[in-house]
This record gives structure tokens, sequence and C-alpha cells, in this order.
């Protein structure tokens, strides 16, 4: 085979690692609050939304340059999020199906919302030149912002790895997420834990959101074109940071694969199909949370 | 506990149920405006789909995020047999919009709905079909319920895409617009007329004593442990992911069997109808109405949809906030809806002081059962 | 030649080895008391009876047919009832329907469907409910009973499955005292029945009830035999007590 033949594929490999950023970066806070606090957060999407909602209004109203409206919106979003678990959350930790749709009220709360206050027209997030244009690695081409997605959903892992396994907190985390009552026992503020763990994820996912409102347009819908997206990895990966990892590097790479084979739309059809058909056999995920016998 | 509370009373129940088929029977009698008689009948495919929520969720314990497939996929089959009727073998068999997308034969899923009843079967069987398959593999597997939720969610969501893409077969974006009303028989069914209100009105009530029955048999008794306590269920010898699965059919046949109608009425599909959102509302309507409660979840269904026709366009970002904010309100204090709020209402009620049949505490106290051997 | 015979069942989960070639057989119509020092693998060797869990090898033959692989709700159906060492009632349904639930003599969801009230229910209701005590409960939400009806409903629920195995788990834990002696009486009436299995660690109990002793310890059977003989074995006090004092 000829350069010229493998390059398209090659194209699609390296397009599909790119996808995998973008869905493991949406996942991710989503994973930290699953994993720990068990809770499928349907305003998960709402969350990336107001992180990109944040950049918008930081750079329009204070001209804040991009790069510092990453943290920026972490600390709006994760302040958002602390309120809603104090708030509603933390009283239907035994009832998981009714914190679905409890969250689901929250995400139309807070899209009205936004919508009310910001309106219905699309809004844009400025980035430095640099980031617009394209890069040639070997035979695939990638916008630089791409790599840049790629570049920070990698910090973001490695910062996440690190405060789970490498801190005092985090095992706080998964001394909690272990055995709830025994970890209290040892003197470990379960309450507190799910609070700031909540939080954190919220946070991440306005990290997301501030990286997708420049790939796509910031609107007040914008949310919930990646929760079906993150409730997958979260779903195939079991709940666990590592998980998330392989799930996305799995289904973004499959993904990208079909979609080079058939069309966009079929490939995503044929993926879900596929991730039914493995949770048939693997109900739990690849590496699902290791809960202790109740 | 063993005062007799109102609400839980059988022939109350049916009395109220009666009464209930009795008004929205009664309805046409007293509403000429065709307009309004299309709209009601509208609502009564929103209780439907409501009630059908209910079963799943409420009795059963399965949250059903993507019911909007199986009303999406019969509502599709619907207009496909509707598009046919207007359509001729031999000088007019390709719907105008595949012509309009280069196509010059009829694709082969299509054909079978030149066939009228043939058309109708497949919309009500092949949903219902996918629901079986879909329910089988989830069930057997023991997927815990926020996963099956938002594996439910994403499968919606798939078929959405696929039929926007589609475009040449679907016509996409566009939807399917059937240019005459359903005919049957020979006869049209006029979407604006009584005939297709007291058809879908029938399909109401005979969906709600169907359900209602089906919740006061052995089956539904089985149905509501296993929400509690699946495990318990299986080793009593009960093959629970086959329950399961047939609660989440009958529930999709329902809800199939709504899409049909809702296409009767609109004579029109879209994607719009396999919509995230929409599907979500259902739950709400549910939940809102209560999810134990049959005719309280059509009842929702019939609340907040008049709400937001009421409302209009103009303050929807307002009313989807207000109704987002009282969801939250329900799911966190009042978890059975108002069905349950009257429930609480009339067990008040009913224990008023001096009425005691029996006071709990001698038995707390010596913890030795009461009756003689 | 038992009605259920257990033949070198191995379980391990992950890297421990729980269950390490167990073997029993038990007789129709006994009572055979299953005791051990805590993680000996009792409870486990209840979970691979009734199919909650799978052996890694080993066989379970009931009445000669292999029911080793089968899953929980046919190895019920073929006549193994449990109840749990924490009571597992239906708490959001009466006392009446969580009788008339654990009356599975017809499991067929679309028979099921078709009918309210089977076939000799009500008479069996009237027996179960008056043993067990819950006669003047039975419109009760379960979950407002007291712990000690809560077992006795368990129990109930048990009865009218009617099986012909029956694996009870700590059976009398957290019940008062004349509720055990309640217990003892409706047990040893039950053995003429039916053959049950009990886990068991109150000596005093199971002096009253068993017909037959099975030690475990590590996963392995160790000794077996009418309750004095258990007592008086050697090794049995080992496991127990520890080294024997010189």
């Amino acid at each position: 085979m000829t350069s010229l033949d493998i390059a398209p594929f090659a194209n699609a490999l390296v397009l599909g690692l790119s996808i995998a950023s973008i869905w493991l970066i949406a996942a991710i806070g989503l994973t930290i609050i699953y994993g720990t606090v068990g809770v499928i957060n349907m305003a998960h999407g709402e969350f990336i939304m107001l992180g990109a909602y944040t950049s918008y209004a930081l750079q329009s109203s204070l001209g804040l340059p991009f790069l510092l409206c990453l943290p920026a919106s972490f600390a709006v979003v994760a302040l958002v999020g602390l309120v809603i678990e104090r708030g509603l959350i933390r009283y239907l930790y035994n009832r998981p199906l009714d914190t679905l749709l409890a969250t689901w009220g929250v995400s139309l709360v807070l899209m009205q919302g936004v919508r009310l206050i910001f309106g219905s027209d699309p809004k844009y997030i400025a980035v430095p030149e640099i980031f617009q244009s394209n890069v040639e690695i070997g035979f695939a081409s990638l916008s630089v912002f791409r790599l840049v997605v790629l570049a920070i959903t990698a910090l973001i892992v490695a910062a996440t790895a690190w405060l789970f396994y490498r801190t005092r907190f985090g095992m706080q985390v998964r001394a909690v997420m272990q055995n709830k009552e025994m970890a209290a026992s040892f003197g470990i503020n379960a309450d507190r834990v799910y609070m700031t763990t909540f939080a954190i994820g919220a946070g991440l996912a306005g990290v997301a959101g501030s990286l997708f409102g420049v790939l796509a347009i910031v609107l007040p819908t914008m949310g919930t074109a990646y929760v079906v997206q993150a409730f997958l990895v979260v779903v195939v990966g079991g709940g666990t940071l590592m998980g998330s990892v392989a799930a996305a590097g799995l289904t973004g790479e499959l993904q990208s694969v079909f979609a080079f084979v058939t069309n966009d739309t079929f490939a995503r059809f044929l993926l879900y199909v596929l991730i039914v058909v493995f949770l048939r056999f693997r109900p739990r995920g690849l590496f699902a949370v290791a809960k202790g016998r109740r | 506990m063993t005062t007799r509370n109102l609400y839980h009373s059988k022939p109350a129940q049916w009395a109220v149920y009666g009464l209930f088929f009795v008004i929205i029977a009664l309805i046409p009698a007293f509403v000429s405006d065709g307009f309004l008689l299309n709209q009601f009948a509208v609502y009564g495919i929103y209780g439907m789909l409501a009630l059908s929520i209910s079963l799943c969720w409420g009795f059963g314990g399965i949250l059903n995020l993507g019911q909007g497939i199986a009303f999406g996929l019969a509502a599709y089959g619907m207009a496909m047999t509707m598009q046919m009727q207007s359509q001729d073998p031999d000088s007019n068999p390709i719907p105008p919009f595949m012509l309009n997308n280069s196509l010059e034969h009829l694709p082969w899923f299509w054909q079978p709905f030149w066939s009228t009843g043939g058309g109708i079967l497949l919309a009500l069987v092949v949903p219902t079909l996918f629901y079986v398959v879909f329910g089988t593999l989830m069930f057997r597997a023991r997927v815990s319920g926020p996963f099956f939720a938002i594996m439910s969610l994403a499968m919606l969501s798939a078929f959405a895409t696929l039929i926007l893409d589609m475009q040449p077969y679907t016509n996409g974006a566009n939807g399917i617009s059937p240019p005459s009303p359903l005919s049957i028989f020979g006869t049209d069914i006029d979407p604006y007329g009584p005939t297709a209100y007291w058809i879908v009105c029938g399909g109401l009530i005979a969906v709600t004593v169907g359900a209602k029955l089906l919740t006061q048999s052995k089956f539904g008794l089985v149905i509501q442990a296993l929400r509690g306590d699946p495990e318990r269920v299986r080793f009593l010898g009960y093959n629970v992911a086959l329950y399961e699965t047939c609660i989440y059919a009958i529930s999709g046949f329902i809800a199939a069997l709504a899409g049909c109608l809702w296409v009767m009425l609109i004579q029109y599909v879209s994607p719009a109808q396999l919509d995230t959102t929409f599907s979500i509302g259902m739950v709400i309507w549910a939940g809102i109405g209560g999810r134990l409660s049959l005719l309280g979840a059509i009842l929702g269904a019939f609340l907040i949809q008049g709400g937001q026709s009421y409302l209009g366009d103009q303050f929807l970002a307002t009313w989807l906030l207000v109704l987002g904010a009282f969801f939250i309100v329900v799911v966190r204090f009042l978890p059975k809806g108002l069905a349950g709020l009257l429930e609480k209402v009339l067990g008040a009620l009913a224990r008023q002081p001096g009425k005691h049949a029996r006071s709990d505490l001698p038995h707390a106290i010596s913890g030795a059962p009461a009756a003689g051997e | 030649m038992g009605v259920l015979e257990i033949r070198d069942l191995h379980k391990s989960f992950g890297g421990t080895k729980v269950i390490n070639g167990f073997s029993l057989d038990v007789t129709e119509l006994t009572l055979c008391c299953l005791v051990g020092p805590n993680g000996a693998g009792k409870t486990t060797t209840m979970d691979l009876i009734t199919g909650r869990q799978k052996p890694t090898s080993g066989s379970i033959v009931l009445r000669g047919d292999d029911i080793t692989a089968l899953s929980e709700h046919e190895i019920a159906q073929r006549g193994i009832g449990r109840k749990f060492q924490v009571p597992a009632v239906f708490r959001e349904l009466s006392v009446r329907q969580n009788f008339e639930v654990a009356y599975s003599r017809e499991v067929n969801p679309f028979r099921n469907m078709l009918r309210r009230r089977p076939a000799g229910f009500s008479a069996k209701l009237d027996e179960v409910a008056t043993l067990t005590g819950l006669k003047d409960r039975l419109d009760v939400e379960a979950g407002f009973l007291s712990h000690g009806e809560t077992q006795w409903l368990e129990i109930g629920m048990v009865l009218m499955q009617n099986p012909a195995i029956l694996l009870l788990d700590e059976p009398v834990a957290g019940m008062t005292e004349s509720e055990i002696e309640k217990t003892i009486v409706f047990l040893n009436e039950l053995k003429r029945t039916n053959t049950l299995i009990v886990v068991e660690h109150d000596m005093g109990f199971v002096r009253q009830i068993a017909d037959v002793v099975t030690v475990m310890h590590m996963g392995a059977f160790l000794a077996q035999g009418k309750l004095s003989d258990i007592e008086n074995d050697p090794r049995v006090r080992e496991v127990y007590l520890g080294e024997p004092e010189v």
C-alpha cells in the first residue's frame, strides 16, 4: 500500500484520538461524580454549557484571555455544583433513579435560565490566532486547537489521577466509595467528601464547556449534545477513571473508524448497538467501581 | 394502619375511573369546534403515553427515558401507511419527497406499507419487537436501573439521528406529511371530526382498563414486588428478567398505539417525535401526576400539556423553567406525585380520633403476635 | 443417597479461596444444622446451593438432577427455598400481598396476567397467617412491622412457597426468648414435611432442633454427627477454641 492509501485511514485514527479526548473530557466530571457519589447527574450537559457561557461572559465583559477563562470557568461552575449538591442532591443519595430525574429538572432550570439571561442567539468565544491553524503530523492533519484539547485532557486526567491516588483527600474519597459507614467511623466526614467531589466534577464539566464553546458555538442547548456521549463513556467504563479513559479511547476510535467506513450517523448507530451488546455481557462496564459488601 | 383509606378501595377507584371515562366520552357532545376536538384528542394521546410510563416506571420500577422509540417508530410506520394510501402502484408509485431525492424505486422496507392492515400491523409490532429484544438483553444482564435509563436514552438519540440522516428514505428533518387523512375500509377519518376523537377516546379507555386489570392481577403484583426486591422475587421462583421484559414491552406497545393514533390526528411525523426532551417529558407528566396511579399519570399529562399550550410560545422559556423547578420539588418531596398527595389527604381523613380499629401499641411492646393458636 | 448431594465444591473470589472441596449429603425430612466459625463459608455454601453464586468447580445434585449451572429462579422452582439473614420482604406491599407473591405455584407471566386469586391460595393463606401470628396484620404495609414480625413474615412467605428443601440463614437472629421458643416448636413441626438446612451460631437453639450437625471450617467439611458427638470432637474444639491447654 502506498502512503496515499493509508493516509486517510491514519487520519481517521488520529481524528479518533481527538474525538476520544473530547468524549473523555466531557465525561471526566461525570465519572468522578458517579464513581464516588453514585449519582447520574442529568444536569451535566448544563454544567458544560455554563462553563462555555462563563468563558464567554468573562471574555466579552472583562476581556479575560482564553487560557485564564479555563480555571475561572472551573471555579464558577464548581460553585454552582456545590449549591446544587447542598440544596438538592444530598437529600436523594439513596434514590438513584430519583436523582436522575431531579437533576433533569435542574438541567431544565439552568437551560431556560441561561436562555432568559443571555438569549437564544449563538455566542462565540475567541481564541488566540495560533490555535486556529492546522498542523501536519506525518500524513494526518489536525487543527491546533484539537491538539490543545488533547493536551488539556491529558493534563486533567493526570491531575485527577494524582488527586485521587496520591493525596490524602483522594484516599478519603476512595474509603468513602468502598464503605461509607466504616469510613465515617474513622473520622472521615463523608458528607464533606461528597460535597467536594460533586463540586470538582462540576468544575471539570465547566472546563470542558469552555473548550467546547470554541469547537462548537455557544448556545443554551449545547450541553445536550454531550450528555449522552458522556453517559455512555461512564456506562461502558464502569465509573472509574481508568474505565472512562479506556472507554473514551475505545469508543472514540471506533466511532472514527466506523465513520470512515460508512458515514457519521450510521457509525453512531452502530456504535450504540455495539455498546448495548457489550453491556449484555459486562453489565458493570470495563473497570467497575469496586464497592464493598453492604 | 389497619383503617381503610378510601384511596385504596378498589370499588372507589373503579368508580372514579368510570366517571373519567364517561366525561371524556361525552366531550364531543359539548364541543363542536373541530380544531378543539382534535386538540383534546391529542391530549388523550399524551395521556396514553404517560400511562405507559406509569406502568413501566411506577409499577415496575423501570425508568425508561426512551419511550419515544416506540412512539416515533410507530408514528413513522403509520405515516408511511397513510402516505402509501395516496399513492397508486401504476400511476404514482413513489412519494414525492423520494422523487425529489432522486430515488427511482420504492425502497424495500416501504413495500409492505402498500397494505393498510399490514402497515398498521408493522407499525405496532416492530417497535414492540425492538423493546422485547432490547429489554431481554438488558434485563438478563441485570444492568442497573440508571444504566438502563441511559441506554434507552442513547438508543433513542441513535434512532433519531438515523431517521434524520436517511434523507432519501424518510425525508429527514422535513418529516413525512401524508396528503390525505387515514382511510379505513374506504372511509376517510376526518382528524377534526368526532369519529377520530372517539377512536382515540376508545383507545385510551381500553388501554387504561387493560392496564388497571393488569396491575390488579398476579402478574401486576409480582411486578410491584420485583420493583422493591428483585432478588427475593427470583428466590421465590419467578423469572424476573422475563417479567421485566413483559412489562417493558407492554408499555412499548401502548406507546406504539399512541404513535399510530397521533399520526391519524396530526397527519405528520418528523424526527422531533424522537426528541429526547419529549421522551423525558412523558416521565415528567407521570412523575407529577403520580407514577403509581394510572389515572394520575393521565391527568398529569393533561395538566402539563394543557398548561403549556395555554401559555404559548412567548412564555415558553419561563414555563419550562417553572416546570423544571416544580418537577424538582415533586421528586424531592412528593415522590408519588399529586396522586400521592391525594392518598395522604384521604389517609389522614380516615384516621380520625376515636375511629381507630386497632391500636398498634400492644404489638410493639410485647413483640409477640396476638393471634391465638 | 440423600435428597441433596453436594460434591467437592470449590469457590474462589478473585484470589481468595472461600470454599475448599466441600461435600455434604442431606437426607430427606431431616433438619441439618450447618455450623462453624466466622468465615467458614456457611453463607457462601447457601449462595452456591441457591444459585446466587456459581461454584468454580464441583456439583450440586437435587434428587438426581444436576442444578449447579441453573439460575436462581430455576433452582427455586425445583423446590429450594431460602430465608435470609436480614429479613427480605417486600416493604411497600401489605402482608397479604407479600404472602400472595410468595405463593408461587404458577410462575408463568402470561398465565399470571389472566388470574387474580390462584386456586388453593385462600386456604393456605389462612393456615400460614395463623401459624405466623400475622392474621390480624394482613393489611399492614410490611415496612411497618416490628423486627420479629418481619422475621415471621419471611418465614411465612417461604411456607407459602412450600419448597421441599428450606434453607434458613440465622433464623432467630434478633428474636426475643418467646419468639425463639415459638420458632423451635415450629421448626420441629416442619421437619415432618420438609427438609431443612439451618445455618446457626446459637448452640442452645441448635441442640433443640438439629437431627444432624455439620461443622464447616475454612470452606471444607470438618465433622458431622449429633450435637453431643460434635461437642466432644477434639478437632472441633480446636477450631472453635484454639489449641488445647497443656
